[in-house]
């Protein structure tokens, strides 16, 4: 039996595959990429997960073999800030492109072509 | 001096991105001189560590805060580390130099800074030994690659730099998901520990992992269904950005792809994965050399070139093989120094005419013979005519194709080298035999000296080329035999 956390995280990340590929309008493009990149990243807090444990910081009556794997938290962390940074940029790019073309829909944005 | 300073080669430019600001604040004159100071002295500082690595034939590896790998991140400056350096640092200051009369869009202090961190971010991929850091340095390198594509501001460098950043964040989730799998499977993000465990991994998660990771590294190395990206944004970004982006961001990409390959090369279920890459590889030479023949827009047409020319890299480094990796470094080399010095010159000549239609190179021979002879042999070197670079490192990937048993493979990157040679000679002879008017431009003496010093190493490269097969083959050896790479990352005993 796969576990519910693994389930739900890759069927984030197809979700925001689905989102990528099939929708028209360049908003809901970058919408799909976030809920991908939350995918990803509930992937990552889940495989460090350890049954009954507790978050790692050390302090009374919790010692270091009580506490789920601390480093995919750290991952976690970067990872996040990264998507947040390409969303970000993404979203200003975004903006350029309906001043510039007065249209969101990504079948009209084919200025360059060769 | 204590190898350890050889973290300058991250800490120098991530100092002065941020000290930008300062600069600019005291004049905003300063601030392309700067940005040329720094990528000098971070040249120098790749130069010294080129020699020592090349000297003394052991790495420098810099541990962070003197934590012992695994715990703590290592940076591996091994012989491919210490030799791509130094190529990045050097395009990057030849670019800078020729940014100072290329750029001439606000705001010049986004840009340097931008630009510091590009070249930042391809030097750390090449020298981390911890994924994660891969990652993060790759992102680093994505994310100011998007930002520089988007730096003209029109409406095309937005539309490029969207393409661009949805494509790359696909490929950074991938990648992540895929060390993730690596991470869950051994508990290790250390290149040399990972190694250490790929035999012991169950095969079907290392084909899974290595295969997500090969599709998001796809992107930023621009393979063949995910490079649509790639002539978008080589035709709308800046000149000298342009040029930096074929000539090492590709590079980081491939090595990255090469380096997580290759360390799990004692994993089961591995050649599969080589098997994807060669094909992959293949079809990226082939589609891209037929999409170039039919561009009108000289830019986009090396652009195609540049693509084509990575997938015979790819291929060089899918064979499995020792001489296949050397033959893949050696046409690294060649190519960045290569497709450095084509859109250099592509780049200035558009800035000179406005654009880089293929009519505005029309009787070029006689308006900017200096810059006509710089393209003239960037392009024959390109096809790989002998005497020139290119025509050695594309032999030796031909050859250890062969060896490897993909014969039809070299078949058909040699069928698609046809098709290079025949939009390339197009080129040259519109350049010189077709009429054309216009009176001659004076040439700009610092753009002019950097593309005869890159004719002189394509030329010298050309005709010498054992000195410079020897290197690439010792830093083919750093990818390929990863039991040295283990034997010198002093790991602690963990595990092992």
């Amino acid at each position: 039996m796969i576990s519910v956390y693994y389930f739900g995280a890759i069927s984030l990340v197809l979700i925001g595959l689905y989102a990528v590929l099939v929708k028209k309008n360049l908003l809901k493009i970058l919408i799909g990429l976030d809920i991908m990149e939350s995918g990803v990243n509930l992937l990552i807090v889940s495989i460090g997960y350890i049954n009954g444990k507790s978050a790692p910081i050390l302090s009374e009556g919790i010692g270091p073999s009580q506490a789920v794997d601390p480093i995919p938290q750290a991952l976690v962390l970067t990872a996040i800030v990264i998507g947040v940074a390409t969303t970000a940029l993404a979203l200003s790019a975004a903006i350029i492109v309906y001043e510039k073309y007065g249209t969101l829909n990504i079948e009209e944005i084919r200025r360059l072509r060769g | 001096m204590n190898p350890q300073y050889a973290s300058l080669l991250i800490a120098l430019p991530l100092l002065s991105a941020f000290f930008v600001p300062v600069i600019k604040a005291v004049s905003k004159k300063a601030v392309m001189p700067f940005l040329v100071l720094v990528t000098a002295t971070q040249t120098g500082i790749a130069a010294w560590v080129f020699k020592e690595v090349y000297t003394t034939g052991k790495p420098i590896i810099v541990m962070a805060g003197a934590w012992r790998p695994p715990v703590g991140i290592d940076l591996y400056i091994g012989h491919f580390a210490a030799l791509f350096a130094f190529i990045v640092a050097g395009i990057s200051f030849f670019m800078a130099v020729f940014s100072w009369r290329a750029i001439k869009t606000e705001p010049v202090d986004k840009y340097a800074m931008l630009l510091m961190l590009l070249m930042l971010g391809a030097t750390g991929m090449m020298a981390t030994g911890d994924i994660f850091n891969l990652f993060v340095f790759m992102e680093i390198t994505s994310i100011t690659a998007y930002a520089l594509t988007a730096y003209n501001k029109t409406g095309e460098a937005a539309e490029a730099s969207l393409k661009y950043m949805i494509l790359g964040g696909i490929g950074s989730s991938f990648f992540l998901i895929g060390l993730i799998m690596l991470y869950g499977a051994t508990g290790t993000l250390n290149m040399a520990q990972l190694a250490q465990f790929a035999g012991s991994i169950n095969p079907t998660v290392v084909q899974v992992g290595l295969g997500l990771i090969v599709f998001g590294l796809a992107v930023e190395a621009e393979l063949f269904p995910l490079n649509a990206w790639a002539p978008d944004a080589y035709q709308a970004a800046p000149h000298p950005v342009t040029a930096m982006f074929s000539a090492f961001v590709v590079k980081a990409g491939l090595y990255a792809m090469a380096r997580i390959l290759y360390l799990m090369q004692s994993a089961s279920g591995w050649h599969n994965v080589l098997k994807l890459l060669v094909i992959m590889a293949t079809l990226t030479v082939f589609v891209a050399e037929f999409a170039a023949l039919r561009q009108k827009d000289v830019k986009r047409m090396i652009a195609y070139s540049s693509i084509s020319q990575v997938g015979f890299i790819a291929l060089a480094f899918s064979l499995g093989s020792s001489i296949g990796v050397d033959a893949g470094v050696f046409h690294m080399m060649n190519h960045a120094i290569v497709k450095g010095l084509l859109f250099l010159t592509v780049g200035y000549v558009a800035v000179e005419l406005g654009g880089s239609r293929i009519e505005n190179f029309r009787g070029l021979g006689r308006r900017m013979p200096l810059t006509a002879l710089a393209i003239t042999i960037g392009s024959l070197a390109a096809i790989g005519v002998p005497m020139f670079n290119i025509f050695w490192s594309k032999v030796w990937i031909i050859l250890a194709a062969v060896k490897a048993n993909y014969a039809w493979a070299a078949a058909v990157v040699l069928t698609a080298s046809v098709v290079e040679a025949v939009y390339y000679i197009r080129l040259i002879h519109t350049m010189w035999f077709s009429g054309g008017e216009g009176e001659r431009i004076r040439e700009n003496l610092a753009v002019g000296t950097i593309a005869l010093f890159l004719v002189i190493l394509i030329l010298t490269i050309g005709v010498y080329p054992n000195y410079f097969w020897a290197v690439a083959q010792k830093a083919g050896a750093d990818i390929f035999n990863v039991g040295q790479y283990i034997k010198n990352v002093p790991l602690m005993g963990v595990g092992s």
